[in-house]
């Protein structure tokens, strides 16, 4: 077996079990995985056992080498910049969202309130109105109104939400990155 | 670095592919050194001089202030 060959193998193998995985989980038979990743491995690893030609050298190894460096110094460069931004938007308070509310007195004796979500903008600027919602009796909320209240707050603050998590995750991956590139590092500099 | 594996190659009649079968890498490593893209490490090129019959430094040669980083080597 040549080995490109054993890389169509890998392929194909990879692909069936996982959609066997993913096929499992949604059905619900969990018993699949258990049977179809290590039948995949061996499968994989008796494939290897039939390649006749060299499958990797010392040159495929140090271009793997290079190549997974390079990547990571741009995945941590592009990385720190996406954190940077998204927490900058997320956190910093003049440009996040806020909800003003107000309570009038209608003139039948019941309570009205309108609710107004704006986002700052630069100092000097007005502040932008996003959208306003006004629920004429607060006190017998009917229950258009009490989803349009819903709607209002998730659908308001989501952006800002999201970008919150965004920058979190991004935080977090990078943290990830970094601890596994000291485990590496530790291992290699105690290994030679 | 500077090497004569297509002489040697070519007086003993051998294609890159045996060669490359003889030291264990693939055709494209052969072809990388023999253009002077890649350096050897030092294990390899024992082992290709030890293919030819002939000591290292008949197969290898280190130019001194000549040399630019190359693959194998750190930049």
């Amino acid at each position: 077996m040549k080995r490109i060959t054993y890389l169509i193998c890998i392929l194909l193998t990879s692909a069936l079990v996982a959609a066997m995985v993913g096929w499992s989980f949604a059905a619900g038979a969990l018993l699949v995985p258990v049977i179809a990743v290590p039948l995949g491995v061996i499968v994989i690893l008796a494939c290897r056992q039939q390649v006749t030609t060299v499958i990797s050298d010392e040159r495929t190894s140090r271009i793997r080498s290079k190549a997974a460096i390079k990547t990571i110094e741009v995945l941590l460069i592009l990385g720190v910049i996406g954190t940077a931004v998204f927490a900058s938007y997320a956190y910093s308070a003049p440009l996040a969202p806020s909800v003003n509310g107000k309570i009038a007195i209608n003139n039948d004796g019941t309570r009205s309130m309108t609710l107004t979500l704006t986002r700052g903008g630069l100092p000097g600027m007005p502040e932008e109105v996003v959208r306003s919602l006004t629920i004429q009796d607060i006190d017998s909320m009917n229950e258009t109104e009490a989803r349009a209240y819903g709607l209002f707050w998730e659908e308001g603050l989501r952006q800002y939400e999201e970008s919150g998590i965004i920058a979190r995750t991004l935080l977090c991956c990078l943290g990830a990155s970094l601890v596994t590139f000291g485990i590496f590092y530790l291992y290699y500099t105690r290994k030679y | 670095m500077k090497n004569r594996i297509r002489v040697l190659r070519a007086e003993r009649e051998m294609t890159q592919e045996e060669l490359a079968e003889l030291v264990g890498v693939t055709r494209n490593t052969i072809m990388s050194l023999e253009k002077g893209k890649y350096y050897p490490s030092l294990k390899l090129a024992y082992r290709i001089a030890d293919v030819f019959g002939v000591g290292i430094d008949n197969v290898f040669t280190y130019e001194r202030e000549k040399d630019g980083p190359g693959m194998g080597e750190d930049e």
